[in-house]
Order: C-alpha cells, then structure tokens, then sequence
C-alpha cells in the first residue's frame, strides 16, 4: 500500500542552523499518527514542508504517493491542513469562509452547501453569524479545523490542533478525529502526550529536528516501556526499599517525591507476590500499591529528557 | 470556477468590505469634486490670501485646462503616494496574517495568488479613476461651461498605465520586502528615480519615466508622444508581476 506520506532524508536548515536533519517518516494510509516533540524539535517546520509552504534543504516528500513539489495541487486536492496559528479573512463569517475554502477545491454549490452546513454544525459555529474578527481563538482553531476538512480530504494534517482549546473543545476535537479512523489518513503534531495516547495508533517522535522514535504506539511502549510497581507502606520504607533492591525481580529501585518507593520489575507476578508479603514481615501496612506499564509520557521523556506536559 | 477566480473573487469582495473600499476611492473623489472648483476660484483665494502684496500680480482667468491640469497633477502626486503605500503590503499582508498559508495550502498556485491580486486590483484602480474623471469632467463643466473631453481623457488614461506600472512594482516590492513600510519607501524611491530619469531625453522619449511627465503635457492641451512610453509601461507591468510571481514561488512561507 503506498503510504500517506513519506519522507526520506528530510534536511532543513536556517543557515548554519538545522531544524530537520535526516527526518524518515512513513505514516500509513488509514492511521492516525502523532508527530510528538518538545517545543522547537522541529515540528512545523516538517509540516510546512509536507504542505509545499517550504522547500527542504535536501530529501523528498511524497504525498499518497506523489512528489509534493512536481504535482503540488494534484496534492493539494486531497489534503486538508489546519497551521498552528490559522490566520483567516477577518471581514468574512464562518459560512463565507468555508464556502470560499470549498470553492478553492472547486466544490460545486448544491455538494458544498451541505458540506459548510455540516462542519459549522461540527465546528458549534452555526448560530454564530458575526465576522471572524471577533472569534475567540478557540472558536477559530474550530472553524480552522473545519476548513481543513470542507474538501473531505484523504490526508488531514493539523498542526498542534488542540493547543489553544479549552478541555471541552479539545475533547471535541480529538472525538472528531478518532471518528475519521480507517477514512481519512490523520497526521497531527503535538506536544501533548495525552492527546497522543488517546487517540493515535501510530507516533513518530522528534527531537532538535531528529526522529527518536517511530512505531506503533503500543509497539513504542513495549520497546521503551518497561513495567513499574509503585508501593506507599506506613513505616520503614527505606528499610523496605533496601531489601527490594537486593531481589532478583526488581532492576531498579527509587524514591519518589513523596516517600513512595518506585521500582522497575523484570517479573510483575514475582513482584506483586513478594512486596506485600516483605511488608507484612515487617509488620507495617501498605497505603498505595500500583502496578502497570510506563506511559507514553515516561518514554517521551526518556527519549527526549525534556518535560512533557 | 477554479481557483484563480474564486480566489480573484475574494480579493474583489475584500475591497468592497474593508478599508480599501474608502481610502483611496476617498482620496480620488476629494480630488475630482475639489480639483475645478480650486482652479475656477484660484485668483480670487489667491488675492483673498495674499490681500494687498499682489495688488500688482494680474493673474490669468482660469479655463477648463487648468481644472484638467490640476487632477493630473493631483493623480501623479498624491494619488500615486497613497497607490504606494496603500499597496506596500498587497502580497506581505496575507503572508504575514496566515491568510495566505490558508489559500496556498488547496489547489491554487503561488502564480494564481500573486496574478489574481495584481489583475483585480488593477482593474479597481481602473476602475476608480475613470469614475472620478467621470466626475471631474462633469463638474468642469458644470463650473466653466464648456470641458471638451479630450485633454482630460488622454492624460488620464496615460496616467492610469502609469498607475498600473506601479501597482505591478508594489506587487514585487511586497513580495521581496516582507515590510510594509520598507516596500512603500523602496516604492517612493523608484517613483523619484523614474522623475529625475525623465529628464534624459531617450528615457524621456521611451521609457516609462515619461509617464511621470507627459500626462500633465497632455492635460494642458499640448501634444505629447506616449504611444512607445505606454508600450513599455504596459510591458515593464508584465515582467514585474510575472517576476513577483516567480520569486513568490521561490518563498518559504
């Protein structure tokens, strides 16, 4: 299957500063793939250049197939793509903005009619008739997200979609795009892990204009991931996390922040038999026990050792 | 409609609801309803001023001309410095407010977007200049009884391919200097070589730089030889915007 997008040996570079360098990505068709990376790794940067808004230093991009700068509106036609600041025509409405958007598809009237009346609906735009000069900026990174989607289009790519909505546009956001899964190839940008955990299923992450990582997400997870217990007792902990330590289960043994003891295991169901009963010997009692795998957000920072949000 | 229509559509619609729509359409019609009126009642505001120190000065009574020659005059000054400056940021606007990201990201091509600006806001200017000469000659009428249309007309229009010639050169200005201010200046600075180039009789007699001077030449009644001037005005217009175009394409956005 031909990918939605590939790079290969994508090089920018701002005089003798490089903001992408050697970026390879493959996003498949059908996924919904997280482009994460601490602010600056580069991010919009790789997506001005998908768009055919900048021209890479070296390398090549191919959308669905096509060389984005030999066959750029024949790209075009089937992308939707929402910038990280969309900047809009002031002195139009919503409606006449996504008429106009569509017309530049060349969307006919009766077709685009209905499309503008569905997204400003999907966009809680449609009671508002007022000039787009006087939105909130969270009302218009919706009517920019609707845009982005007023062609239906087969590659939709967002940079940092969710970045300035509140916790309710965000989560209408990211339902909006789970609901594209398996139609639409969803390409977004983000330094929010959370929005990556809950909706993508594949996620590539970048780092001072380097890729660290890109896999399946559970994939990522597993490869980086590595399986944690983390035990509050009511006294002797030191003691307590002492002995740990010296178990053949437990890699690794530290303290967190306030008092608990957290510690990476080779063998979950040795450690989860054996701590309660260490505790019980030592006749204190145990207040919090959890165990689980580490999170996205563990390994973004351990691949990027920068501080997620 | 594909996207160079609709997009050239856009920019109609955004002149007739923003700014646009009353600055420069408001400095034309100050000029064209003020312009005969000035020059019929000059001697009288000028002795009216001066009072007794030019009791000796006999100033010539005014004629049609001189109403003629002051819209020119008005056009080729005031008129061209607001087209600059109003015109510094046509391209920079839109790439500094993300609109341009907006419209560049679906099926319209860098060309379309920079010959669909230059193409409608020609026509605008056209548009407004043959409207407010429309007025000007009638109120000349009005104001002298008679205002026989040629002089007015051919310096007119002569001045309109000048216009354009700099509408075209704001477009290329705006694309290579993000600045509007530094746009306009760069644009103000071309307009000054282009007068003191008219001075040189073969650029004078050829080039555009006579388009800063022949149409007052022609508006006062005088015969004037523009048709090479014209043709290199017209073609010079091409070539900037087609260049505009080319280094657009060129531009990171």
């Amino acid at each position: 299957m031909i990918p939605a997008i590939k790079t290969t040996g994508l090089t920018k570079t701002y005089g003798k500063k490089r903001a992408l360098d050697d970026v390879n990505l493959v996003v498949p068709e059908g996924s919904i793939f997280g482009f994460l990376g601490p602010n600056g790794a580069g991010k919009t940067t790789t997506l001005r250049i998908l768009t055919g808004l900048a021209r890479p230093t070296s390398g090549s991009v191919q959308i669905r197939g096509h060389d984005v700068a030999a066959a750029s509106n024949t790209v075009r036609a089937d992308v939707g793509f929402l910038p990280d600041v969309p900047g809009f025509y002031e002195w139009m409405t919503a409606e006449e903005l996504l008429h106009f958007s569509g017309g530049l598809f060349g969307i006919g009237r009766p077709v685009l009619d209905e499309r503008v009346a569905m997204l400003l609906d999907l966009a809680g735009l449609g009671a508002v008739k007022t000039r787009i000069g006087g939105y909130s900026r969270g009302m218009k990174q919706r009517l920019g997200v609707a845009q982005a989607l007023v062609n239906a289009p087969k590659l939709l790519m967002l940079d940092e979609p969710t970045s300035a909505l509140d916790p309710m546009g965000r989560k209408d956001v990211l339902d909006m795009l789970t609901s594209l899964r398996g139609r639409t190839t969803v390409f977004f940008s983000t330094h929010i892990l959370a929005d990556v955990e809950r909706v993508c299923d594949t996620v590539a992450i970048l780092d001072q204009g380097r890729i660290v990582a890109h896999a399946p997400i559970d994939e990522l997870k597993g490869r980086y991931g590595v399986q944690k217990v983390v035990v509050e007792v009511t006294g002797g902990g030191d003691e307590l996390a002492e002995e740990i330590g010296r178990q053949s289960w437990a890699t690794a043994v530290a303290r967190g922040s306030d008092g608990a003891i957290e510690i990476t295991v080779a063998d979950m169901s040795a450690a989860q038999r054996e701590i309660p009963a260490m505790v019980a010997a030592r006749n204190t009692g145990i207040s919090r026990m959890e165990a689980g795998e580490m999170g996205l957000e563990e390994v973004f920072v351990e691949l990027v050792g920068g501080e997620p949000r | 409609m594909n996207g160079f229509t609709v997009f050239a559509g856009k920019e109609a619609r955004e002149i007739l609801r923003t700014w646009r729509i009353w600055v420069l359409p408001g400095i034309l019609l100050f000029f064209a309803l003020t312009g005969p009126v000035v020059a019929r009642f000059t001697p009288q505001i000028v002795g009216a001023l001066a009072g007794d120190q030019l009791s000796g000065l006999k100033l010539p009574t005014p004629t049609y001309l001189d109403a003629y020659t002051q819209w020119i005059k008005n056009l080729s000054q005031i008129a061209l410095f607001a087209l600059i400056i109003i015109y510094g940021s046509i391209i920079s606007a839109e790439t500094k407010s993300g609109t341009a990201v907006l419209v560049l990201t679906k099926p319209v091509s860098r060309t379309a977007f920079v010959v669909a600006k230059a193409a409608v806001h020609s026509v605008f200017l056209g548009v407004l200049v043959l409207t407010a000469t429309l007025l000007t000659w009638g109120l000349t009428a009005a104001v002298f009884g008679k205002a026989p249309g040629s002089a007015l007309w051919s310096s007119t229009l002569v001045w309109l391919v000048f216009g354009v010639l700099f509408l075209a050169l704001m477009t290329l200005l705006s694309v290579l200097i993000g600045s509007t201010a530094g746009a306009a200046g760069a644009g103000l600075g071309a307009y000054a070589l282009v007068s003191i180039a008219a001075i040189w009789k073969p650029l004078g007699t050829y080039s555009p730089a006579a388009l800063a001077t022949e149409p007052a030449s022609l508006a006062a009644g005088k015969d004037a030889a523009v048709l090479w001037p014209v043709l290199t005005s017209l073609l010079l217009a091409v070539a900037f915007v087609a260049l505009a175009a080319q280094m657009f394409r060129r531009k990171d956005l």
